[in-house]
């Protein structure tokens, strides 16, 4: 392209970086060249994140170099690196919610003048969401109209704006359906194609051999793999990143065990989102709600934990009828629910693990109203051991504990007979890396070899056809199939996406 | 290891060096108290450290229950005088009954007036400074009606027990020292408090795990409406009577107490034993600038400093920080 072309874009040089004892990152050299798209993975905790921060600026190195374009770089914050032409992209979304599209694509650009022009700021947005397929999105939608998945494309298409020579994008499709994950790959490469390099972090495996020209590995601060995608496997990027060999993965086949509970749902609805929802749902089964973004299958679990008043319907479980819109009747008719959103609606995130895991046990553990120190420790060490929480840790909050041990300590508060018989869970896998997705996976299936109902919604085909042993498939809030034996990718696949685009 | 979102943002980045510069202010602000203290004639008697701490107790056992409506998330309530003011009225009323009676009938009535407004704010998510606004002025209203504008009269004599000086220390302290333990316990070591801090931590995981928010809303307000209708009755006491007019102030008294203690505004976070320690750090600082012949305006300023100091550092110290 141009004689930069034997110059790297990114070069890393010893980067290194020690939090106190914890050596995050231990001296990692890179190179990145223009319109490349380079994976990253690893762990949580293996010092992706914290190689990331260097990158945006938001953290400086004990050691090494950072050059871009063969000129050495030193940020003092993150608006030098955006200066520099380093854009990232957020896992945790950074837009804010009541401004509209164009004007978030607009703020914080460097050099900016406080007044601007509207129409101008407007064709320039739409210029931009045309790039990442969102042509559809009006600029002045507030963002808060959008959904999640769309709010990811306006992110990238913000990064796009700042004429980035490396664009960053930090786990951008955790949150996001099948669908618009093809939308983000194909403005990635678009991107890339133009001459941008990108740095691509995600835990999911599939993605990085699909889209990236090469990968990193990282494990403990050390880069422990560095090669084209096409010398690499699945399997050995796992191995790579967990650092050892890769059991085989026990067999899915469960004991059919016949459980006397069932939740029988009929005609549940919620105006606007489901329609017409109806299932006889067994214990000791896993069943797997598929559906993108927006097709119904979280509004299925909300509406059966009570949190959609306005849901309707008949659900009884055990010839009992739930109380549909009253989370608390629904909790002690023993239906536990797992929210897809960890932070906002899931974790205490300040308080304890203990308290977490023993939050919906209280009644277990008092007697006359109080909770007793001992019994209160007893029972979340019972828990923790069940969810595989790290039970020395029990007293630090819950906040400290990476992706996936948040997720296991959640879970942890509905097992070992906690009278839930019936499990809910929204993406029990969002934002857990490999080895956590695993050990999720086996919590559940454990769940219902214990005869609990476990029903969860998920946007990935992966983790369906892996966990799920009833498929429900659903779109726009209608169901379109269930299989009961076996499906395949394609199957899933074509009832997911047959019409044109997602519902908003 | 991710980095908070506050602090990513350029300008803000600065902020977190706040916490070093409130460490400090803190640091300073004690030893100031301190020399303050030792060069004042007279504080150090054992007369002005029981004049402290009586001053300290009627606002202190109201601040103890407003503990209770703070940390479940609602932030205060408006109407503390108000049923304060009612509190006393009925306690000064039903005297005749007997003294524990009046108490019980005073508190009850507190209970469930306030209780009222928690049920409303749990179940429909009102907002508690306007509710309880509203609630403050329909109170004021009801006990200016009753009263027909005059001071209410004791019914009986047994007010003068709560004036009494058990072993020289005013009941008030006593009472005041029992509450804070008990509610220290309630919040500690209890379901109902173990509930009320979650929801305060976070509303919407506390609605997921299945918890009754409305109903234990309704409990925490009661628990505080109860203790302002006590904190009346001392009042009540100390006064030989109510007005509709009694202490303007309590209110934001009251307030700073609890927020001085270090009790975080939005919830989920502080204690009663901090209310306690607010209470009289307020009262002592109250007590050294009027031994030092500062003016009323002086005091009210410095208590005013105070609380946004403190409101500040705590909010800083919570730590909006990355967690892993």
């Amino acid at each position: 392209m141009s004689p930069a072309e034997s110059m790297p874009r990114l070069e890393l040089r010893g980067l290194a970086k020690s939090f106190g004892a914890v050596r995050a990152v231990r001296g990692v050299s890179l190179a990145i060249a223009p319109g490349e798209i380079h994976g990253l993975c690893g762990h949580n905790g293996a010092g992706k994140s914290t190689l990331i921060n260097m990158l945006a600026g938001n953290v400086a190195p004990d050691a090494g170099e950072i050059l871009l374009d063969g000129a050495p770089q030193s940020f003092a914050g993150p608006r030098d690196a955006q200066r520099a032409g380093i854009a990232t992209v957020d896992q945790e979304l950074s837009l804010v919610p009541t401004l509209s599209v164009a004007e978030n694509i607009v703020l914080g650009e460097v050099g900016a003048g406080l007044l601007r022009h509207a129409r101008r700021t407007r064709r320039r947005a739409a210029g931009l969401l045309a790039k990442v397929g969102l042509e559809d999105v009006d600029p002045d939608t507030p963002v808060d109209e959008l959904s999640i998945g769309t709010r990811q494309l306006v992110e990238i298409a913000r990064a796009l704006g700042r004429d980035a020579g490396l664009l960053i994008l930090d786990e951008p499709t955790a949150t996001l359906s099948d669908v618009e994950i093809e939308r983000v790959f194909r403005a990635v490469r678009g991107v890339a194609a133009q001459g941008c390099a990108v740095i691509f972090v995600s835990h999911r495996l599939g993605e990085i051999i699909g889209l990236c020209d090469r990968v990193t590995v990282m494990r403990d601060g050390d880069k422990v793999l560095d090669a084209d995608i096409g010398e690499v496997s699945a399997d050995g990027l796992v191995e790579a990143i967990l650092g050892e060999q890769l059991q085989p993965a026990p067999h899915r086949k469960l004991d059919p065990r016949e459980s006397p509970i069932a939740l029988s749902v009929e005609g549940l609805g919620v105006p606007g989102r489901l329609a017409d929802f109806s299932a006889e749902l067994l214990g000791g089964r896993i069943y797997g709600l598929a559906g993108q973004v927006g097709a119904g299958a979280s509004d299925v679990l909300r509406a059966l934990a009570g949190l959609v008043p306005a849901a309707t319907g008949r659900v009884r479980l055990a010839e009992r009828r739930l109380p549909l819109g009253d989370a608390a009747g629904i909790r002690s008719c023993g239906v536990g629910f797992v929210s897809g959103d960890r932070k906002a609606e899931g974790l205490f995130i300040g308080r304890s693990i203990l308290e977490n895991l023993t939050v919906a046990q209280l009644g277990r553990i008092a007697r006359g109203g109080r909770i007793g120190g001992r019994e209160e420790m007893q029972r979340g060490r019972e828990l923790a051991e069940a969810a595989h929480v790290p039970t020395e840790r029990l007293g630090e909050p819950v906040g400290v504990l990476s992706g996936g041990n948040q997720q296991k300590a959640l879970l942890g508060r509905y097992l070992l007979h906690s009278g839930v018989e019936v499990l809910l869970i929204d993406e029990p896998t969002r934002g857990v890396d490999v080895g956590g997705r695993a050990a999720i996976h086996e919590l559940l299936r454990e769940a219902a070899r214990q005869g609990q109902i476990v029903v969860f919604a998920s946007s990935e085909l992966d983790e369906l056809l892996e966990l799920g042993e009833t498929i429900i498939t659903m779109r726009s809030g209608r169901v379109i199939a269930t299989y009961a034996e076996g499906s395949s990718r394609e199957d899933l696949l074509s009832d997911l996406t047959h019409r044109e685009g997602v519902a908003a | 290891m991710r980095v908070a979102t506050w602090q990513r943002f350029g300008p803000l980045a600065e902020w977190r060096s706040l916490r070093g510069l409130f460490t400090g202010l803190a640091a300073l602000g004690l030893v100031v108290l301190v020399v303050l203290a030792l060069t004042t004639d007279r504080f150090l008697s054992v007369e002005n450290i029981k004049a402290i701490l009586s001053s300290a107790s009627i606002v202190g056992i109201m601040a103890l229950g407003l503990t209770f409506i703070t940390l479940i998330g609602s932030l205060v309530s408006l109407a503390i005088a108000a049923t304060a003011v009612m509190g006393a009225m009925v306690f000064l009323v039903e005297l005749n009954l007997g003294l524990v009676p009046a108490l019980a009938i005073s508190m009850a009535a507190g209970a469930a007036v306030t209780a009222l407004q928690g049920l409303i704010i749990g179940a429909w998510g009102a907002n508690p400074v306007i509710l309880t606004i509203g609630a403050g002025f329909l109170l004021s209203g009801i006990t200016t009606k009753a009263s027909g504008g005059v001071i209410v009269q004791p019914t009986g004599g047994s007010w003068e027990t709560l004036n009494s000086t058990p072993l020289g220390v005013p009941l008030g302290v006593y009472v005041m020292v029992a509450l804070a333990l008990l509610y220290q316990f309630v919040l500690k070591r209890t379901v109902l408090g173990r509930r009320v801090i979650l929801i305060g931590e976070n509303r919407d995981a506390a609605r997921a795990a299945g918890m009754r928010i409305p109903r234990i809303t309704a409990i925490a307000f009661a628990i505080a409406g109860a203790s302002f209708a006590l904190g009346g009755a001392f009042l009540g006491a100390f006064n030989k009577g109510a007005s509709a007019q009694l202490e303007g102030t309590a209110t934001f008294d009251v307030i700073a107490a609890v927020l001085v203690g270090g009790t975080l505004i939005s919830g989920g976070r502080g204690s009663a034993l901090r209310t306690l320690a607010g209470a009289i750090v307020i009262a002592t600082i109250s007590d050294l600038l009027l031994l030092r012949g500062f003016d009323t305006g002086a005091q009210i300023l410095l208590k005013g400093v105070l609380v946004v100091v403190v409101v500040l550092a705590t909010w800083v110290a919570s730590g909006r920080e990355g967690t892993a």
